[in-house]
């Protein structure tokens, strides 16, 4: 609130540098490079030349202005990297060298699997322990580009005898490709803008949220290393398309080629890059080198990424990649045409133009009518599916941004960026439309899912650097310089304001670092899987709850034991316990999943049907009610509810699990269904005796995390039994028995229930015979 | 001749060995105390033995037997025994508590006869369920004492079975790797995996935390914590697993050990077992000893893990520097060695020789140095830091290659063309400059004139000015060709200096004129000052004219 009144006035500032400043800059794209790159020659060199003129020739190195400059820069660049890797540190440094959170674990397990078993073992790699019974073809379903890198850092390391354990490489992973992230950045916006601005992005990309959030240590997730990715083939591609250059081109499809082993996140650029080229032929600025880098850029990218087998077909399959040979076949034709408006006279071209135009419509005509029928549809229906399938509406990360996440993950760039925005439109040149496309979209996801927010923060540093630069240029320019051409004095800039403006930037920016720490330090550094509490003198408790039960089902179980929990806790159960899993965090068969969440929320003699057909050995729960730990499994419990009901809903139904006020409510009100389902059982099995200490006055069997006493406390289970629970409770483990030697018999003799439900069910129909019927079935009872 | 001995004492030959013919030499067991201490999981038997020789000729030795049932699980004669106080039931609740049975003899079982003896009982709790009667045995708290036996024959073996409750943590080490790496640089790492394991009673049915945080005799015979005892010197401790540091453990330094309380992730029940990794360095200076060439590393074989330990499995893996030779151990009791090593590691080219030993059934009496001496060359510690220098020498020669030569397959004209262009203009700047150098130095050289009227001096500066501003000019023009030649436009800027620099050169020799005049007295003082100044206008002019358009250069 407080910095939006600076906006004002600074955007005010900034406009008028900009008409003042950047008139001389806009004549040609090249002047406009090399002019940024000696901006601060120009500078300097007068007061050098007057001083030592003699001297400068004579002896190089640091003399040389130019010497001085490329010093600073790398320096810059190389403490901006220092930056951006020691401060994704805190929770090395806070707890220690570990896997964080949930999909890492997977991706750690993975590596682990590619290292002791080689390359081509990893790629035919069927994980017999996930999603039992079905199984998991991993070499085929991921994106190895990770496994692949760390395990490449470490096989090299080992080669040279620097015997690092694999589970550091993948530590540290992240940390060190947010460095090569900082330079590709430096490296992308020095094209677009100039060195300055280049370094100022560099600075901001190292430590904005926005990306820390995804790659602190221990964040081992392909989102680590394919932001890097992302960069640098950005930056080939402007520099190819700059050049025209095939040499920068087959760079840019190396750079894609590993961009889409990285990250599915690939599909961005090859919708990006279409887009870029499609935008450059409506302005009007077609040009050979335009062509000649789409084209190859599309013929080999589609090669190269159509090797990795998870990707194989789709890039000539789905919609997501129409787009892209959409746009090749438009470059190819506006080529053709092009060639012939210079072999044809007039009259000529315009017939051939009209008979290409019809015949380009027919085509264009057949493709609509062929997506429609494939891809298209599916593209609705996945849209659909993000809105109305369970599954994918319960993970957080896939919820809409909010305002306050984008502030909070990119502070003050956010109020700059469409500065920087404005500045590339205004001198808009190739590939100053490139950024602004790229910002445009990146909002635009952004804005639909909180973890495209990822996407969006490059840019958001790279437009923000041009802005700070721009203004730090106009602001803080050298005196001298502008003194030589008074015909240029700015009308009404003083000294004062000068340093006034300087200043306010310069606090922004150190709020902006302030800010940046502390997200950092106290959002984005928490492993996940330990968890801290502190205490009131400041010391600090760890609860080590999770790596508990999993080390003792590691340890103590049998190595072909199968744990049923939810699928939150399939990687980890796989990576630490290394036991079998029925479903885990890749999501990819609904139904197995809806299983699992039917079995959660049913009776227990129902659920033990279903666990004794998915041959389940133990079960697990988080329960978080003695600690307070919100994100157990009763929390999540609905989401279960939901997804079970969308595969059978003749069993469960989500009504069920409310109370008639349609509150969900663990206490004596809660629905019976509820308080006797199999999760709410093993979540509480035993927890009505307990007194948390949280105030004496609590009663027994108080759920701290919903603030509740629990409404069930006679819990007896037939068919499981406690295995294992950890010190506070976090983590609980059930047995399920084996059947006993013979199902014990009733003591009714003959069973005739089914029969007396099916006259039931006729009664009110055959009103005459309902005495008779009564008779009948009382004399049943009696016998 | 009679001989008291504690059996400790006495060397040991193999129950495979006996016959007959030993009793014959005619020694006897004059009287016998035993005890047998079964508090702890561990039995150890002591025997106070008074031996009498009633032969004709000297003994050298005798011979101490052991039951054939209990050789296999004889750890060190002290006795101790691993492994023979058996759980039963087999299996407990968690609420039960844990009784044993031991099986042992009632009489010392010697290939000598025994004129008295008596056995002592030791056990590790009041309560009794069973003990085998022979002789009426007198039971105190719990203390069983059996005897005295009188005249038991050699080899009598009478089955002593007691079943009792026993609460101690039947804890076992499965296996455990001792890994001690020597480094010269002053440090020796440990490092130690252990395979822990709860042998006693098997634990039925559920684990419920509720009772075990609430009732404190709930899981008694659990293993919750222990302490594992380190050198003083230790430090860097390290304690973690395959997933991780175990951040339940606690460490306190004390004046002559360093005590871990290691406490596993979970508590250990019966049948349960667990996996870890501690580690820790110490300084080599109080375990290395070196004379010239000749090292002797004096380190524990094994080491203290908890107090009664039982170790069934230990490998130990002594790594040694890059480059010992001669490599000779001294072991404190029989181990089984293995191949030697090789072992890579930070900046290693030909590997580290590591030794490896195994050995099975160890308990606390076995923590006792080993010796391995060996020979290193003091010249091979600088093989290290020169291995980094090179690679670094290598490094920055590799960039100062690359950075010096081209590269490139094809050339580029427009950017050689530039870069030529470049080049020049940057000569033709300092030629310009120290062009204007010379002016300057002329005033000087006039200035003094005026002063000490000495026409010679002038007229020599006049002549150097004259024929240095030739030489200049001549290379400029070169230059301006050379540029002309290249196509750029720059060569007009010169060529535009180079008219302007004529006109200043024509500017200081009127100023040299005008000097000579004054002097001469052919003008006035007040003319010629004013001339001066419109001359050094015209100059100023001229130079930054020419100054401005350098600066377009």
């Amino acid at each position: 609130m407080k910095s939006s009144p600076n906006k004002g006035v600074l955007l005010q500032y900034w406009l008028s540098g900009a008409l003042g400043g950047w008139g001389g800059t806009s004549d040609g794209k090249h002047k406009a490079s090399t002019n940024a790159g000696g901006s601060v020659h120009g500078n300097s060199r007068p007061g050098a030349a007057g001083g030592g003129g003699g001297k400068v020739g004579l002896s190089g190195g640091l003399t040389q202005p130019a010497g001085w400059q490329s010093l600073l820069s790398f320096s810059i660049l190389f403490l901006a990297c220092l930056a951006g890797f020691s401060s994704r540190l805190f929770a090395v440094i806070r707890f220690e060298s570990i896997i964080h959170e949930f999909d890492p674990w997977f991706n750690y397990r993975s590596t682990h699997h590619l290292t002791t078993n080689g390359f081509y073992e990893f790629l035919n790699w069927f994980d017999e322990r996930a999603w039992y019974p079905l199984g998991r073809i991993v070499g085929g379903t991921v994106y190895p580009g990770l496994m692949v890198t760390a395990g490449l850092i470490h096989y090299v390391l080992n080669l040279l005898h620097i015997t690092v354990h694999i589970r550091d490489v993948c530590v540290f992973l992240a940390p060190v490709f947010s460095g090569l992230t900082a330079i590709s950045t430096f490296l992308l916006t020095r094209e677009l803008w100039n060195q300055g601005a280049g370094l100022l992005a560099a600075c901001f990309i190292a430590i904005v949220p926005g990306y820390i959030s995804r790659s602190v240590a221990g964040s081992f997730d392909n989102e680590g290393i394919a932001i890097f990715a992302l960069q640098f083939t950005y930056y080939l591609w402007v520099k190819s398309v700059k050049t025209g250059s095939v040499f920068w081109t087959i760079g840019c499809c190396l750079s894609y080629f590993y961009m889409v082993s990285a990250w599915g996140g690939y599909v961005f650029i090859i919708n990006l890059i279409p887009l870029h080229v499609f935008v450059l032929l409506l302005m009007q600025r077609y040009s050979r080198r335009v062509y000649i880098a789409y084209s190859t850029f599309y013929i080999v990218g589609l090669v190269l990424s159509m090797q990795i087998p998870f990707v194989g077909f789709q890039p000539i399959r789905t919609s997501e990649h129409m787009a892209a040979a959409g746009v090749f076949a438009l470059l190819q034709a506006y080529a053709f045409l092009q060639y012939l408006k210079d072999r044809l006279t007039r009259q000529e071209f315009q017939t051939l133009f009209f008979l290409g135009v019809s015949l380009a419509a027919g085509m264009v005509f057949l493709t609509v009518i062929y997506l429609t029928y494939t891809g298209l549809y599916v593209r609705l229906l996945t849209c659909y599916a993000k809105i109305h399938i369970p599954i994918i509406a319960s993970v957080s990360e896939h919820q809409p941004t909010t305002w306050v996440s984008f502030f909070f993950d990119l502070h003050i760039l956010v109020c700059t960026f469409p500065a920087g925005l404005w500045f590339c439109i205004k001198n808009i040149n190739d590939e100053r439309v490139f950024v602004a496309l790229y910002a445009i979209s990146a909002v635009y996801f952004a804005g639909v899912m909180v973890r495209l927010m990822l996407t969006l923060t490059p840019v958001v540093c790279m437009l923000s650097a041009v802005a700070f630069s721009s203004v730090f240029e106009h602001y803080m320019g050298d005196d001298t310089k502008r003194e030589k051409p008074p015909e240029k004095a700015e009308e009404g800039l003083g000294p004062n304001i000068k340093s006034i403006v300087t200043m306010l930037m310069l606090m922004l920016l150190m709020m902006f670092a302030v800010h940046c720490t502390w997200v950092t330090s106290n959002a984005y550094s928490s492993p996940s899987v330990v968890l801290a509490s502190y205490n009131h003198d400041g010391t600090r408790n760890i609860l080590d709850d999770f790596r508990e039960a999993y080390y003792w089902l590691r340890q103590n179980t049998d190595e072909h034991a199968r744990v049923m929990s939810w699928w939150d806790y399939g990687y980890q159960i796989a990576g630490m316990a290394n036991r079998t899993t029925l479903v885990d965090n890749n999501t990819w068969n609904n139904s197995h999943i809806a299983l699992v969440g039917k079995a959660m929320s049913s009776n227990e003699s129902a659920a033990y049907q279903i666990m004794r057909s998915l041959d389940v050995d133990y079960v697990l729960i988080i329960f978080g009610g003695v600690i307070g730990y919100s994100g157990d499994d009763i929390n999540k419990f609905l989401w279960m509810v939901r997804i079970a009901e969308g595969e059978h809903p003749k069993d469960i139904r989500e009504s069920d699990y409310f109370t008639p006020q349609g509150e969900f409510r663990v206490d004596k009100a809660g629905s019976p269904t509820l308080l006797n389902c199999l999760m709410y059982k093993m979540s509480y099995y035993r927890f009505g005796e307990m007194q948390v200490r949280r105030g004496a006055l609590t009663p027994p069997g108080f759920d701290r995390t919903r603030n509740a006493e629990i409404g069930n406390k006679d819990i007896k289970f037939k068919h499981l039994e406690e295995a294992f629970t950890s010190e506070h409770w976090l983590v609980r483990i059930y047995k399920v028995k084996k059947l006993d030697n013979r199902e014990p018999l009733d003591h009714k003799l003959r069973s005739v229930v089914p029969k007396q439900k099916y006259t039931s069910k006729k009664v009110p129909l055959m009103l005459g015979g309902e005495f008779a019927l009564q008779v009948w079935r009382d004399s049943f009872r009696f016998s | 001749m009679t001989r008291q001995s504690p059996l400790l004492a006495t060397c040991l030959l193999l129950v495979a060995a006996l016959n007959l013919e030993v009793s014959a030499n005619g020694l006897v067991n004059e009287e016998v105390k035993r005890t047998v201490d079964l508090s702890t999981h561990l039995a150890k038997i002591t025997a106070e033995i008074v031996l009498s020789n009633q032969g004709h000729s000297a003994v050298q030795s005798f011979i101490l037997a052991v039951e054939e049932d209990l050789t296999p699980h004889l750890a060190y004669i002290g006795m101790t025994f691993s492994h023979v106080l058996r759980p039963f039931p087999t299996h407990v609740t968690q609420a039960e508590r844990q009784l044993v049975v031991f099986q042992g003899n009632h009489y010392l079982y010697s290939p000598y006869p025994t004129r008295s003896q008596t056995t002592r009982v030791r056990l590790a709790s009041k309560t009794v369920e069973s003990y085998t009667k022979l002789g009426n045995p007198s039971k105190n708290d719990e203390i069983i004492e059996y005897g005295p036996f009188r005249d038991v024959a050699p080899f009598s073996e009478d089955t002593m079975k007691i079943h009792y409750e026993n609460n101690t943590p039947f804890l076992t080490i499965s296996s455990i790797t001792r890994t001690i790496e020597v480094s010269h640089w002053g440090n020796i790492a440990v490092e130690e995996t252990i395979d822990l394991r709860h042998t006693g009673a098997v634990l039925k049915g559920p684990f419920s935390r509720y009772d075990y945080q609430r009732q404190s005799d709930s899981g008694i015979s659990s293993v919750k914590s222990f302490k594992t005892i380190l050198p003083a010197s230790a430090q860097d401790v390290y304690y973690r697993d395959e997933i991780g540091n175990i951040s339940t453990s606690h460490l306190q330094v004390l004046d002559d050990s360093v005590e871990v309380e290691v406490r596993p992730r979970f508590p250990l029940f019966g049948g349960w077992k667990t996996h870890y990794i501690i580690g820790y360095n110490l300084p080599s200076y109080e375990y290395l000893y070196t004379l010239g060439d000749q090292y002797a590393l004096k380190m524990r074989l094994v080491d203290h893990v908890y107090d009664d330990q039982v170790i069934d499995f230990l490998t130990v893996k002594i790594i040694l520097p890059e480059g010992a030779r001669n490599i000779h151990v001294d072991t404190p009791y029989k181990i089984d060695r293995m191949p030697n090593q090789l072992h890579y590691t930070y900046l290693d080219t030909f590997g580290r020789p590591v030794l490896v030993a195994t050995k099975n059934n160890l308990v606390e009496h076995h923590i006792q140095d080993v010796v391995v001496h060996y020979n290193f060359n003091k010249i091979l510690m600088l093989q290290e830091p020169l291995l980094v220098v090179g690679a670094f020498y290598i490094l920055f020669f590799t960039v100062i290659i690359y950075v010096r030569l081209d590269f490139a397959i094809t050339k580029d004209p427009a950017a050689e063309v530039r870069m030529k262009v470049a080049s020049i203009t940057e000569q033709v700047l300092t030629l310009v400059n120290k062009r204007l150098g010379l002016y300057r130095h002329m005033d000087e050289v006039v200035n003094r004139y005026k002063q000490s009227r000495d026409t010679g001096a002038l007229n020599s500066g006049r002549k150097t000015l004259e024929a240095d501003h030739r030489a200049l000019t001549n290379e400029i023009s070169s230059l301006q060709a050379r540029l002309k030649a290249e196509g750029s436009d720059l060569a007009d800027k010169v060529g535009e200096v180079q008219k302007l620099d004529g006109q200043v050169k024509e500017l200081v020799c009127r100023s040299c004129q005008e000097a000579e005049r004054l002097v001469a007295g052919k003008v006035k003082k007040e003319a010629y000052i004013e001339s001066e100044k419109t001359l050094t206008g015209k100059r100023q002019e001229l130079v930054s004219r020419i100054d401005s358009l350098l600066d377009a250069l």
